[in-house]
Order: structure tokens, then C-alpha cells, then sequence
């Protein structure tokens, strides 16, 4: 879920970097520094948004450093168990597929993945499909060739097409890389650094998006 | 239960550990024969504790045997040790009282009656009831006291439950049972040859008076024979082989006979398909798999995977005779086989075909069948373990895998495992946890533990209806609930500490997956408890985790992909994989700083992207880098080898360069770096950067004066004006002062140090300030500073561009290209060098081959010098010579230049020898010196040296050109610095790049850079004879005794020759006489006063070339100075200064 998040972020810097254009600098560093990262605690930070506060600056004795503590306003990303999310599709593998939701990846097991849907070794690239889907397209598409013609000279005939081709839309779904899916969040693991989820498509509306 | 500890003291008596070793043990053991002397006060103690220490072992599952032989052995030890340390005095007392009354019941009421109060056996009392109370006469009492007393002993632990049982305990009045010793192995034997005999004599006079006798085979090399008397017993077993009476004939307690002909339930516990383990033997510990069962129930068919010797020594394969068949089996047991499928072809293979028959589906091999992989043997009950098997996970999956590899569809059962890990369950529970109850009425209930009693679980069930009830269950109804999703951790087994998320849960089967390795992995539920951390545990063993680069052997180093319970697989460089404990690893390495090249040049580090070229083209992430070419990669998606492989890194490309990658997340905790950087251009650059190194370490030198001298050696360190010289004779190392010793040219020359000093000084040159340990030079140069560019602005040194010292004065010759060629000072063609084209040739323009046409011009590019000797050599001698003549064109010209300036004569005098022994070959006999650059090209003097002036003294100010010519050891590598310090602009003056030219490129650049021969351009043509000259250089090159030096005069005449020969003009000398001089001893010199008339031959001069003009203004040497032409006082312009020649006024 994103949310927006005001967060603070200590930069120290080096005299050197004092003068006319430290602004610049703290503000370059502030979104080298935190865009893109996660934090257990917050999700992941996607962009700044807005700088609230640069921070005063304090002159670290010892050091000449200045410490700045800026308060800024980011979008943040928290996945949270049982949430759905939409995913891409990375990585097929025997054991289930992994989906990048945005900065995150989710494990879908194959337990997690409804029971019809096999892992195909013999696909390349690997993808999950289910060998009646795979038969049934097959036949449809035989099916339907002769029909199409038939078809446009019949009005019930085109309904029944049509009613046929979404269920084979339905029930088509091949997952492979690339391929969009829409799962739900199970498990999430929280690093420090670090989110990790597993998912599953094992229940209703949950699957293949197109 | 008080005296535990006489057990221990027992346990660790050697002897009886011995026997242990020997007995076959048995876990249904409640029996314990034991001999008791009759008569031996002093021993009772002992055999309380023997006895107790006994009943404590039934309780541990132990057994005692053989202990009657080592009683003697045990009460001496045991009045040394402090038996009772624990066990206080009163319950000793209290002991025998109840000793006292477990007897009772056997025997009489009254006493029964005194401890009734004590005692709570139920036995007791129903022993009571059936005793004859009133016939006991006093010594039937008093014997049983004494009895009682005397035997002390065991409370009966037997199995109390079976009531109906108890009442046909054996009594006194009934015969006792007598243990007697026999061989073991042949107890059944001689029960058989009892029973025979006593059938034999039974109907004799004197029958054996034995009721019975049996064995059991838990307890080997005894047998037990019911009889009224040991006497009868030792009567019966007269005769017999094998029995040893006279290792005792002991009777066996009451109590005890009972449980010495119980049969445990637990073996029925054995039924097909349950797990066994084995007991001892090469399958020690080994999982098995129970098939049948002998009737008897002694006998079971196991199944399990063998550990066949695939590396059995030699006499044992070749020996294919049956009688050694067996050998290996019992004698290779130094080193256990690992478990392994029996594979037909692997065995034949090593141990021959005819070891393995087929028989149906079936291999026989060395006495053992193997079927479907698996070996199939009878062991005894008694040689397996039945209880705590727990199966793990991988151990039963071994059996579910077919020879084939092939998974078989659920050949197990993993309700059997279920069962045998039920017990283990209970113990893994804690308050809190999640459980579901799986059997049971409350089957389907799950809730969170509560508490624990024994093995009774209190749950709060979280349900429809029962919601928040506590509910008391068994705890083996119970087990671990997890959810998908849930982050588990593994506390035992294979898998401990791995942690993951749930993702499937079957039953008491958890799926999850692995944080770490990213792969799933099967545990049973009872393992698993929910984990809030991320398990690291499981990839650390010892100092090593996974992923770790280690050094396996002096070649070998490698990647540690997997981890197991106390070993790794590593991945080594050859792509081996290995399984290593910690201690076979030598040390970790580390590649955090380790950088290779990749297939296209570039650098890679440790956490690159990179990518295969070749091979298989895979994807990674390098994980370490070792020796710069091997590079370990990881990649998840790779299953082989847990996504590691190892690959050279030439082989490798970067999959996302990083580029500035590191740019935008700059440390601003750290020094600015474009604050820093030109600062550190500046400390990195020139002359600072080798500062510290003195330019005479390393030279060869010759110790001139002193002890050592005559000496040669080379300086090792320098400090301050003391040297460091190591000596080639005697391999000495001695300090000596710099001024003590002459710099030794390969070939022979000696150089004074000091002189070469200003190379070290060379990065200081531009500053002028370089000089100034220079005495003679710096004079030297001040003067020709005069005329030429001065030191302290010298664009020419600090900018790298040499000055043309004809230049207009804008400071900048545009002769000076990027292509660094010396531009032809004596370019006529006004506004353009076209000698400077692309091909940098300089054109002659007196090629007197070509007679009339300026070959200067040519396309060709290479202008044939026709002054030049054939031989580079010859050419180079006519620059040095020229150059200096160059300035000699006005004998009027203010001497500033040159002339009397006796500083730079000193610098002549001070360092002619040095230069004249290193000069003369280049500078005098030209022609035979073509060589001679070669040779001395090797000596950093000279390297710099004499190139220099060749290639530079054209184009750069006169002084320098001069100063090439001349000794002064500064003035030579005054060019040399401006070489180096040109940065960009000059790129072929460097040093070396000038002495391989010198000697590459021969005439041609000879040709290019010819200031000698300046007096022969075009420039000078119409004003020749009015040049004022000066003569430079004699000295040193020993020309004509160097009489002439510093002379002036105009030149009469000269005339190009060819090159072969020397180029010379006719000079008339202020003082009147004439002499032909070698041009390339004639510098110009320079105009000085307002007013003298002068001759503008500097190349760059393009638009004034050759025309005379009048110095409007006071010339300084390097500065532009103002002139006019001759005719038009009006015309004004600039010119440099160096780029004069002074001309006598017009007779």
C-alpha cells in the first residue's frame, strides 16, 4: 500500500561543501540517499516528494562536519499480508514464480498457484499452464477457424463465439515472464533493509490480468 | 529411587562397560539375574545396591548382566567411594525398612502387618490374604526374618497392573529360578540339550530334578533353570558343553523371575512398514525399514540402503573365492561406505561380475539381497532400535527414491513417521504456540497452548463456537499449526535454523521457504516454531558462511554454496565441487578489493552484473574474484550448484556498466573533490611527483677522489650531498659526498653530478627559480635570456610550447601545432608554414640537390638534407652546429646574448669536460657519430641530453639551442623540461620520443629541425654577409682549440653544400681576420639597442621573414621588442626578440 510519509533523514556534511551551492548538495544527496531504499519499519521510499526542512545545520565539533536533519515527504510503499496487489512476472521456476511488485518481490509458490496450473519444463521461457487449457486451446482453435466465417452471418452464433472466446480468455492464462498477475500478499518478511512477500492467485479473481 | 548414583559409579566401571560391549542388549529388559552370595554379611550392602543400581537401569532402559562375576571387584571399589555420598543414613534406614516389608508380603503377616502402615502396595495386601497366617511357627518367623534381613532389596517395580498376573507370582514355597553361565551364542543349545536330558533320565532312578529352563536372548551366555537347588541345577548341567557352574550358579530373585519370562509389548511395536534403526554393525544408525516380521518374532526383514565398499582393497576384489566373501564386509569396516543405492554396473565394476547374481528382480552380492536398490536383511530384534527412531525427513525420502532416481508415488506412509515423531511433539510444545488437535473428538479445534502438564495440553481454542474455551487434550493429539505465510524457523534437524516463509502446509508437513537460499524446503510441523528473525544461523558454519571465498589447499580456493549441519560444498576454481569440513578450509579470502578485467577491458569488482560472452552466456552477480581471473558468479536462477558457478572473468561482460553509478550518492561527509582536485593536480604533477626520488640514484658513477677513488659503483641513496654508492668492486655500500664522485658513461665518460642536477630540478624550470643551484648555467641563460625568451616566462617551459626564437613576439609560435613539429625558422612563405603540414617534415630549403626548387615545400615531406652526412648522426651535428650561429649575425649586436658574458664561460669551464667527452662524438666527428646517439641514449644524461638539443635547440629559444651546443649541463636540459613540461603541445620533444627519432627517423628529421642551418635559409639570404655571428661552442667540441669562442663577426660567405660535407662559412671577425668556421658553431646574436638594425629570420615571423628592420626599442631576450622596417620608420610592429639576428650596418 503507499502511503505519504513524512520522514527525516540525517545527512552530514563536509566543510568542504559549505557555501553557495550546499543547498544543492543536501538536496542531491538527500534523494541519492533515500529514493529507492527500504526500510522495514516504512516500506520502501519510491520518490521525495517534498522537502519540508533542510535541517539547521549543526557544526559537529571534532569533526567540521555539519549535521543536517532534513524532514521530507516521500511516497512510501508497505505491503502488507492480504493485501493485492498487481505484479509483473520475473522469474519461472519448478517451485512457483516470482512477481516484482514494483520495488517488491513476491513468491508465488506453486502451492500457491491453483493446482490445475503445472509447471510447464518443457516451455521456453518456463511458464505455469495447465495441460487441459493447453489441449482445450488447441481444439478451440481448430474449433473456431470454420466458425468465424459462419459467424458474422449469424447473431447467436457470434453470441455463443464470443461467450466461448471468454472462457477460453478465462481459462487461458499461461503465466510466464513477463506475464502481469494479480495476486494476494500472504507472508511478508521484514528486514531491516530488506521486504520480502509470498503470494498466492489460489483464490477467486486472482491470477492473470490482462 | 534414592541411590541413583551407585549406577553411575557402576556405569563407569570399566569391566562392566566391557561386558555391556559384548551383551546383546535388548530395550524390553526387565529381568535381572543376579547372584547373591548366601552368607556373606559384608556383601549385603553391596547387593542392595547392586540391586537397586539394577532396578534404576531397568528404569533407564539399561540392562545389568555378568554382575555377580564382578562383585568382589565392585564392593572393593565401592568401599573407597563413597557410595552414600547423596544418600543419607535415614533413608538407608528407611530403605531396608521398606526392603522389609516388600518382602513381607511374601512371607509372614505379622510382619506385613508391622510395615502395613508403611506399605501401600495393593500387592501387599492381597499377598496377605492369601498367606496362611497361622502356621507359621517361631522359626518359621524367625528364618524369615533373618531372610528378610538378610536379602533386602528390591521393591518390585514389575509391571503392577496386570492383576491377574500377580496372583501367580511365584513364592518361596515355590522352586527358584537359578542362573547359570554359558558360552554365548549357545544358551538355546544347551536348553535344548537340557530339556533332552532331562527327558532322557526322567523315567530313571535319578531324574535331573529340574522343572524347566530357558534363555533369553537379550541376555546372552545365560540360561536360567528352575529347580529346588543349585545343586540340582549344577547336577543337570554336568556333562553338558559349554555351561560354566563354576562360574556360578546363582539364584534369582523372586521378584525378578516374573519379569524374566515377560514379554515386553513393545515388540509388537514392530510391524511392517514401521521404522527401525540399527543397532550396531556397518549400519549402525541407519534408518531401516521394517518388511515382515518371523512369527516368532525374533527375526526382522529390514529394508534399508546399503553401504557397499566401492573402494574395497585390492586383494578383497580380486579375491573373488567364496571363503573370503565375507572378509570385507566384517574386516573393511575401518572406513564406512557411505549410504549409497546398490547399482548393479558400479558394483560389478569394482568388485567383478561374478560377486553379483541375479536372481528375478533381485542382485545377491556377498550374501546380501538388494532389490530395487535397497538391501534386504533379517537382523534380530534385539540388534535394532525401536524407539526414538525419529525418521527425518531426508532419511525417508531416501526410500522413496527408486533406483532410477524416479520418485515412487507414496511409498511411504508418512503416518508412520507421523507416529514415531509423536512422542518428540509433545516435547517441542510451549505455551503459545498455535496447535490444531488432529485427533479425537476435538478433532479440527485449534487454539493457542496454554499449559503444559506432562502430556496433558491446556488450549484456548479459537473457533466458531468454542471460541476462548480452555480445553485439556493430550498432547499427542495436538500438533503445530502453521498458516501460510507464517515466518518459521527450524529448531532441529537437517535444516536447523533455516529460516522461511510458510507457503504450503499438508498435514504435519510444512513447506516454506528459505530466506536464504531462496529454495522450499519440507519439515515436519513439530520442528518448526514461528520466527520473528531471519535466519543466519543456518549458513554459518564455524568461521565460514555461505557464499565465502576459502582457500582450500595452496592452488585451490573456493565458494561455499551449501551448507550442511558441519560440512559445505564448495564450488573450487576448476569448478569442482567439493564437500569440505571447516577444519579442511585453511583460511577465508577476501576479494572485496580484488579487481579482474572482463572480455572487454574493463574492471570488474565483487556485486557486478555480469554476463557470460561465451559458454552458456549466463547471468551473475560476482560474488568474489579470485587471482583476477577466475570469477565466482551467482545467480538464483541457476539451481546447479546453489545458483554458484565460476567462470574466467576474460569471459565476462558487464551486464549494467556501472559508470557513475557512485556519482549522484557522493559522500558529502568527505572532501570535496573538486575542491581537492586541483591540488592534487598540482602535487601530482611534474616534477613534484618524483620529487623525492633523486634523479642520481641509480646512476653509475666514478669516485674521483678519496680512498675509493678509481672506484665505480652506483648510487643506492642520496642524502643531501652525501651519496650512497655501492660499489661494483667488492660489493660494498659506502657513503660518500656527491662532489667526490663524476657520473660514468657507458662509454667511459665522466660526468660531474652536479652538473646533471637540474634534471632533478626540471619541474622547477619554468619558474626560473630552477636554476639557481645552477651557477654557471643560470648566467648562462640570463644572458641568453636577453635575447630569447626569458626563464621566468618562458611560455616555451611552462606551457610546453617552446618559443620560436624568431617569433614576432606574440609569445606563441604557430609553427608549434599539435602536431609539435619544429617549425622551420626560416619559412619564407609569409603568413603560412606549409613546412609545418601534417607530415612535420621540415623542407630544406637549401637543398642543394634540388637545386632550384624549394624542396622545402614538397609534398613529399621528407626534404633531403643535402648538408646532411648520410647519416642521421652527421645530421644531427650540423643542428648543434647551426644553432649556435644563429645569433651570429651582427657583430655590432650588443653582446648581452652571448658575448663576454664570463659567467657563461665559467659554465663552459666548469662542466667542458663532462660534456666535451660526452659531445665530441655528436658534435665533432659528426660523421662517424651516428651511432654514438644510440649508445648513449641509454645514459639518462645523454638520453635527455642529446636529443634534445637536436630535436629542440631548432624551435626553442636560442639560448637553449645554444646552450645545447654548449657544455652547460643546464642549458641542456633546459630544452629537456620544456619537453616534459609541455604537456600537450609537445608531444614529440620528449626525451625518448626524440632519441628514437633521432635515430628512426634519421635525416628527415634532421632535416625538419636544422637551426644550424639557418644561415642558409632563404630568410637570411639577402643579408648574409652582414649577420653578426658569434662562435659558440668550439671549446667543448674542441674546435680549433676553441681559439675562436665567443667571437664575433659577419659572415662572408657561406654556401649549402652537400651533406657529406661540413657546412661551413667564412667569417670575418671583429678583430679583422677571417676564418672558415663550421656553422654549427655560429649562433646569431642578438640585436640590443634601440636603434641597431637587425634581421628577422624566426620562423612563426612569417610576415617579416627576412626583412632587416631597426629595433625601435631596447631588446630583451624572450620579450617581443618594437622595430620598424628600414625603409618606413612608420611601420611598427612587434617581434620576438629571439628571432633576431644583429646585423652589421650597411657598409
Amino acid at each position: 500500500m503507499f502511503f505519504i510519509k513524512e520522514l527525516t533523514h540525517t545527512i552530514l556534511l563536509h566543510p568542504s561543501y559549505f557555501g553557495p551551492r550546499m543547498l544543492s548538495f543536501l538536496e542531491s544527496k538527500l534523494y541519492a540517499d533515500v529514493e529507492g531504499t527500504c526500510s522495514g519499519q516504512f516500506g520502501y521510499i519510491i520518490a521525495v516528494v517534498s522537502i519540508l526542512d533542510i535541517g539547521k545545520g549543526m557544526v559537529l565539533s571534532g569533526s567540521g562536519q555539519a549535521e543536517f536533519i532534513t524532514r521530507y515527504r516521500a511516497i512510501v510503499f508497505k505491503p502488507f499480508k492480504g493485501e493485492v496487489v498487481d505484479g509483473v512476472v520475473n522469474n519461472v521456476n519448478k517451485m512457483g514464480f516470482f512477481a516484482d511488485v514494483g520495488p517488491l518481490t513476491v513468491f508465488v509458490s506453486h502451492q500457491l498457484i491453483h493446482p490445475d496450473m503445472r509447471f510447464d519444463s518443457n516451455s521456453n521461457p518456463p511458464s505455469f499452464a495447465s495441460d487441459e487449457q493447453v489441449r482445450l486451446s488447441l481444439q478451440l482453435a481448430r474449433f473456431f477457424s470454420p466458425l468465424i466465417f459462419l459467424a458474422f452471418s449469424s447473431i447467436p452464433l457470434l453470441d455463443f463465439l464470443s461467450a466461448l472466446m471468454c472462457s477460453y480468455i478465462l481459462i487461458s492464462q499461461i503465466i510466464e515472464k513477463n506475464t502481469r498477475v494479480r495476486l494476494k500478499i500472504v507472508g511478508t518478511r521484514v528486514d531491516a533493509t530488506e521486504i520480502f512477500a509470498i503470494g498466492t492467485i489460489k483464490e477467486d479473481h486472482l491470477g492473470v490480468i490482462d | 529411587m534414592s541411590d541413583v548414583d551407585d549406577s553411575h559409579m557402576f556405569d563407569s566401571d570399566p569391566v562392566e562397560q566391557e561386558e555391556e560391549l559384548e551383551q546383546v542388549d535388548e530395550g524390553h529388559d526387565e529381568v535381572r539375574a543376579i547372584g547373591r552370595p548366601q552368607d556373606e554379611e559384608d556383601e549385603e550392602d553391596e547387593d542392595e545396591d547392586d540391586e537397586e543400581e539394577e532396578e534404576e537401569e531397568e528404569i533407564s532402559g539399561k540392562k545389568g548382566k555378568k554382575r555377580a562375576k564382578h562383585r568382589h571387584k565392585r564392593s572393593i571399589a565401592s568401599r573407597f567411594v563413597d557410595l552414600e555420598a547423596e544418600v543419607s543414613d535415614e533413608e538407608e534406614e528407611e530403605e531396608e525398612d521398606e526392603d522389609y516389608g516388600a518382602d513381607g508380603f511374601i512371607e509372614t503377616v505379622d510382619d506385613a502387618d508391622d510395615d502395613s502402615g508403611r506399605r501401600h502396595y495393593a500387592l501387599l495386601d492381597k499377598k496377605r490374604q492369601m498367606e496362611d497366617e497361622e502356621d507359621k511357627s517361631p522359626e518359621q518367623i524367625a528364618k524369615d526374618l533373618s531372610e528378610r534381613y538378610r536379602r533386602p532389596a528390591v521393591r518390585y517395580t514389575g509391571d503392577m497392573n496386570e492383576v491377574p498376573q500377580r496372583l501367580l507370582m511365584p513364592s518361596v514355597n515355590d522352586a527358584s529360578l537359578w542362573q547359570v553361565r554359558v558360552r554365548p551364542g549357545r544358551e538355546r543349545d544347551i536348553v535344548f540339550s537340557l530339556m533332552r536330558k532331562s527327558i532322557d533320565v526322567e523315567y530313571t532312578a535319578r531324574p535331573l530334578g529340574i522343572f524347566a529352563a530357558f534363555q533369553r536372548d537379550s541376555l546372552p551366555g545365560m540360561i536360567y533353570v528352575e529347580a529346588r537347588s543349585s545343586k540340582l541345577v549344577s547336577e543337570a548341567c554336568n556333562g553338558l558343553v559349554g555351561v560354566f557352574p563354576s562360574r556360578g550358579i546363582t539364584l534369582v530373585p523372586i521378584e525378578e523371575m516374573a519379569s524374566l519370562l515377560q514379554i515386553k509389548k513393545q515388540d509388537l511395536t514392530v510391524t511392517p512398514g514401521s521404522w527401525v534403526r540399527i543397532r550396531r554393525g556397518k549400519y549402525a544408525g541407519d534408518l531401516a525399514q521394517v518388511m515382515d516380521i518371523t512369527e516368532n518374532g525374533e527375526d526382522v526383514g529390514l529394508k534399508f540402503v546399503p553401504r557397499i565398499d566401492l573402494t574395497p582393497r585390492d586383494d578383497a576384489a580380486i579375491d573373488a573365492a567364496g571363503k573370503k566373501r565375507k572378509k570385507p564386509v566384517t574386516g573393511a569396516a575401518t572406513m564406512r561406505p557411505s549410504q549409497r543405492l546398490f547399482n548393479y554396473e558400479e558394483v560389478v565394476k569394482v568388485w567383478g561380475r561374478k560377486q553379483v547374481s541375479k536372481r528375478n528382480q533381485v542382485y545377491v552380492f556377498q550374501n546380501d539381497t538388494y532389490k530395487d536398490g535397497f538391501i534386504e536383511k533379517d537382523f534380530k530384534l534385539s540388534g535394532l532400535i525401536l524407539e526414538d527412531v525419529n525418521p527425518t525427513l531426508d532419511e525417508i525420502t531416501q526410500f522413496t527414491r527408486r533406483q532410477d532416481g524416479g520418485e515412487a508415488d507414496n511409498l511411504v506412509d508418512l503416518s508412520i513417521i507421523a507416529e514415531a515423531s509423536r512422542k518428540a511433539a509433545i516435547s517441542v510444545l510451549q505455551p503459545g504456540d498455535h496447535v490444531e488437535v488432529f485427533e479425537g473428538e476435538q478433532a479440527g479445534v485449534h487454539g493457542v497452548v496454554e499449559e503444559i502438564h506432562q502430556d496433558i495440553v491446556i488450549i484456548t481454542a479459537i473457533g466458531v463456537d468454542i471460541e476462548g474455551q480452555k480445553v485439556e487434550l493430550q498432547a499427542r493429539s495436538v500438533r503445530k499449526r502453521f498458516k501460510p505465510g507464517d515466518h518459521v524457523k527450524v529448531m532441529t534437524g537437517q535444516n536447523a535454523d533455516e529460516t522461511g516463509l510458510v507457503v504450503s502446509v499438508a498435514d504435519n508437513v510444512v513447506t516454506f521457504l528459505s530466506d536464504m537460499s531462496m529454495q522450499e524446503v519440507s519439515v515436519f510441523s513439530k520442528d518448526l516454531r514461528e520466527a520473528a528473525e531471519v535466519g543466519s544461523g543456518t549458513n554459518i558454519v564455524g568461521n565460514y558462511e555461505l557464499h565465502d571465498l576459502v582457500q582450500l589447499d595452496a592452488q585451490t580456493a573456493g565458494v561455499i554454496f551449501k551448507t550442511e549441519r558441519d560440512s559445505f560444498r564448495v564450488l573450487d576454481q576448476n569448478g569442482q565441487v567439493r564437500l569440505v569440513q571447516p577444519h579442511q578450509i585453511s583460511m577465508r579470502r577476501d576479494s572485496i578489493k580484488a579487481i579482474a578485467t572482463d572480455s572487454e577491458g574493463h574492471e570488474i569488482r565483487i556485486n557486478d552484473n555480469v554476463k557470460e560472452i561465451d559458454g552458456e552466456g549466463r547471468k551473475g552477480i560476482v560474488l568474489h574474484i579470485h587471482q583476477s581471473f577466475f570469477a565466482f558468479l551467482h545467480n538464483r536462477e541457476i539451481a546447479e550448484n546453489g545458483g554458484v558457478f565460476v567462470t574466467r572473468a576474460r569471459s565476462l561482460a558487464s551486464v549494467a556498466p556501472k559508470g557513475n553509478v557512485m556519482r549522484p550518492g557522493t559522500d558529502l561527509s568527505k572532501m570535496n573533490p573538486s575542491i581537492g582536485a586541483p591540488i592534487g593536480g598540482m602535487v601530482g604533477s611534474g616534477g613534484m611527483g618524483r620529487g623525492p626520488r633523486d634523479r642520481d640514484i641509480g646512476l653509475t658513477v666514478c669516485v674521483v677522489k678519496g680512498p675509493h677513488k678509481g672506484y665505480v659503483g652506483t648510487i643506492k641513496d642520496v642524502n643531501g650531498t652525501i651519496a650512497r654508492v655501492e660499489l661494483r668492486t667488492g660489493n660494498k655500500v659506502v657513503s660518500l659526498e656527491k662532489d667526490k664522485m663524476r657520473e660514468r658513461l657507458p662509454d667511459g665518460k665522466l660526468v660531474p653530478l652536479t652538473g646533471r642536477g637540474s634534471q632533478s630540478n626540471r619541474g622547477g624550470y619554468g619558474g626560473g627559480g630552477g636554476y639557481n643551484n645552477m651557477g654557471p648555467p643560470r648566467t648562462n641563460y640570463g644572458n641568453g635570456a636577453s635575447g630569447s625568451a626569458g626563464p621566468p616566462r618562458t611560455p616555451a617551459w611552462g606551457g610546453g610550447r617552446t618559443p620560436n626564437p624568431y617569433s614576432t613576439g606574440e609569445g606563441r609560435t604557430p609553427a608549434w601545432n599539435a602536431s609539435s613539429r619544429t617549425p622551420n625558422p626560416y619559412a619564407l612563405d609569409g603568413g603560412k608554414t606549409p613546412a609545418w603540414n601534417a607530415s612535420s617534415r621540415t623542407p630544406n630549403p637549401y637543398a642543394s640537390g634540388d637545386g632550384g626548387r624549394t624542396p622545402a615545400w614538397n609534398a613529399g615531406a621528407r626534404t633531403p638534407n643535402p648538408y646532411a652526412g648520410g647519416s642521421s648522426g652527421s645530421g644531427g651535428a650540423s643542428w648543434g652546429g647551426a644553432t649556435p650561429g644563429r645569433n651570429v649575425s651582427a657583430t655590432s649586436a650588443p653582446t648581452t646574448g652571448w658575448g663576454g658574458a664570463s659567467p657563461k664561460s665559467t659554465g663552459w669551464g666548469s662542466t667542458a669536460d663532462g660534456w666535451g667527452s660526452s659531445t665530441q662524438n655528436p658534435w665533432g666527428e659528426w660523421g662517424a657519430g651516428a651511432q654514438t646517439p644510440a649508445a648513449t641514449a641509454a645514459t639518462p644524461a645523454f638520453a635527455y641530453g642529446a636529443p634534445t638539443p637536436a630535436p629542440m635547440s631548432a624551435p626553442t629559444p636560442a639560448p637553449s639551442g645554444w646552450s645545447a651546443s654548449t657544455p652547460a649541463a643546464s642549458a641542456w636540459s633546459a630544452p629537456t623540461p620544456a619537453s616534459y613540461g609541455g604537456d600537450s603541445m609537445i608531444g614529440a620533444p620528449t626525451p625518448a620520443a626524440a632519441s628514437s627519432e633521432w635515430h628512426q627517423t634519421g635525416t628527415s628529421v634532421d632535416t625538419e629541425m636544422r637551426p644550424d642551418m639557418w644561415i642558409f635559409s632563404q630568410a637570411c639570404a639577402n643579408y648574409q654577409q652582414r649577420m653578426k655571428v658569434m662562435v659558440k661552442g668550439t671549446r667543448i667540441a674542441n674546435y680549433l682549440n676553441g681559439d675562436y669562442e665567443d667571437r664575433r663577426g659577419r659572415i662572408l660567405g657561406a654556401t649549402q653544400v652537400a651533406d657529406e660535407f661540413q657546412q661551413t662559412a667564412m667569417v670575418r671577425f671583429d678583430s679583422g681576420d677571417e676564418r672558415s668556421i663550421s656553422v654549427k658553431f655560429l649562433v646569431p646574436v642578438l640585436p640590443v639597442d634601440i636603434g641597431d638594425e637587425a634581421l628577422v629570420t624566426g620562423e612563426g615571423q612569417t610576415r617579416h621573414l627576412g626583412k632587416a628592420v631597426v629595433l625601435r626599442d631596447r631588446a630583451e631576450p624572450g620579450e617581443l621588442v618594437t622595430v620598424s622596417t628600414k625603409d618606413s620608420a612608420s611601420t611598427l610592429f612587434e617581434v620576438q626578440t629571439d628571432s633576431l639576428v644583429a646585423l652589421y650596418p650597411e657598409s
